[in-house]
């Protein structure tokens, strides 16, 4: 396997925003951008773990930001990554107490030319937390739902790839692991509330 | 349209999938407006939705990133049929070996932190302007005519970073790396704080070189290999592997 080649901005925002050709477009990313934001990381007291957790959680934010209009090329996206990832990995390091003369020296530097970003990854933990409650579905549940919410497969393909008898049972089976789910987030208003931020940018 | 509860939850689920028809959809939206539990719970399922979403991007990133970490990692694996190429070939090179190694000795002594400098320095030229000189700050028309002290008198440490850099390089024309050095580390330390990226791949490249001419292996080794492993870096073609050896070698004399 190869690192994708290398795209230009505007290729890589249109093929994440197209949703076509996402993962071209995710190894790309890692070609031009993981050397550098991680070797940030780990110039700031980061470890090797902790420049690939920071570097992913970027990724993922970026192609949401993306998909939802919210990148809009104000900056190059590799400035825009950098930005993402100095403000994930400041707040990281202030929710792990640690007292670094450096971050002071950031917090109050007027910040004139890289975008402010630090508003998109404020809700980072409680992401987290949703992925975590997902994960807390049984197998079946969770494969349905992502093969239908996420891959956008029919009713059809997810019979053949998940062999029940027949669609009424698949759509029977997805109906009630999404309420099993919609039920897990109602118990929890900040989650159901962090989702609805997502939802509407 | 079905009343109970359940009847209700999947209408609302069948609004958010798009498979209702438009007179149902109507009739739906209609009963929205003034149910405000009905709201609540289509808002429920979309957020259930939405965390089905977000679990899916990060699976398929999570994915993505695991590989890609192998294939970085992944040490070079040798063939059966070219190990047994390579075993030929030992024997064929070990003849060679004794010539190259002495090359190499002679090499290897004769190697010094300046030769390696002057090999891989090439003065930064600016690119002409075309609003003449008025365009141009007092800086840049010193380091035009090549007034390189001029440049180190001129600027204050506030200067622009344009103008930090060309002080970099006037100090290594003027053969002076250390202070090349601070010139460039002011640049990084501000893209680092700023976040921007002006003169960054320049600075880094120059400032690996102030290093070697520095002594400062160990930093330049850093650089050298950052640059070396971002192929969009702007210097990426000309950090060989020849000059990383060449630094390492020069560090372990």
């Amino acid at each position: 396997m190869e690192l994708s080649k290398t795209l230009s901005d505007s290729a890589l925002v249109e093929s994440i925003r197209s949703g076509q050709n996402i993962e071209p477009a995710i190894r790309s990313m890692y070609r031009d951008y993981f050397g550098t934001l991680s070797w940030y990381v780990l110039n700031n007291n980061g470890t090797q773990q902790d420049a690939e957790d920071i570097f992913q959680e970027i990724v993922v934010r970026f192609i949401e930001l993306v998909q939802k209009n919210k990148f809009r090329g104000e900056s190059t996206v590799k400035t825009f990554l950098f930005s993402l990832a100095r403000h994930t990995w400041l707040n990281e390091l202030k929710r792990r107490g640690r007292a670094w003369a450096r971050e002071e020296k950031f917090e109050n530097a007027q910040d004139h030319s890289a975008p402010d970003t630090s508003y998109l990854i404020a809700d980072r933990e409680a992401r987290l937390e949703i992925i975590k409650l997902v994960g807390e579905l049984g197998e079946n549940c969770r494969t349905i739902l992502l093969l239908y919410y996420y891959e956008n497969k029919s009713m059809k393909e997810i019979l053949q790839l998940m062999h029940y008898e027949n669609e009424q049972v698949v759509r029977n089976k997805k109906y009630k692991c999404l309420k099993q789910l919609e039920e897990m987030i109602r118990e929890r208003p900040f989650l159901k509330q962090t989702l609805i931020n997502l939802l509407h940018g | 349209m079905d009343n109970s509860t359940q009847g209700m939850t999947d209408l609302l689920v069948r609004y958010l999938d798009g498979e209702l028809t438009e007179a149902e959809k109507q009739k739906l939206e209609a009963r929205l407006d003034v149910d405000v539990e009905l709201q609540e719970e289509l808002a429920s399922l979309r957020a259930a939705r939405e965390a089905v979403q977000q679990y899916g991007l990060r699976e398929q990133v999570a994915g993505i990133h695991r590989q890609v970490m192998q294939e970085m990692h992944k040490p070079q694996r040798v063939g059966g049929n070219i190990r047994r190429v390579i075993r030929f070939s030992i024997s064929v090179a070990a003849s060679i070996i004794l010539i190259v190694g002495a090359i190499l000795a002679l090499n290897f002594f004769s190697l010094s932190p300046s030769r390696v400098f002057t090999d891989n320095y090439l003065s930064y030229e600016l690119a002409t302007t075309r609003g003449g000189q008025a365009d141009v700050s007092a800086v840049e028309q010193a380091y035009r005519s090549k007034s390189y002290y001029e440049v180190t008198r001129r600027v204050p440490l506030a200067g622009n970073l344009k103008d930090q850099f060309l002080v970099g390089m006037s100090y290594l024309e003027l053969k002076n790396p250390a202070n090349a050095i601070e010139a460039f580390r002011r640049i990084v330390s501000t893209n680092e704080e700023d976040g921007g990226g002006i003169l960054q791949d320049e600075t880094e490249y120059y400032l690996a070189l102030a290093y070697i001419a520095n002594r400062d292996y160990d930093f330049a080794l850093e650089l050298l290999e950052k640059i070396k492993q971002e192929p969009a870096h702007t210097y990426h073609e000309r950090v060989s592997a020849k000059l990383i050896r060449q630094v390492k070698a020069l560090k372990w004399r």
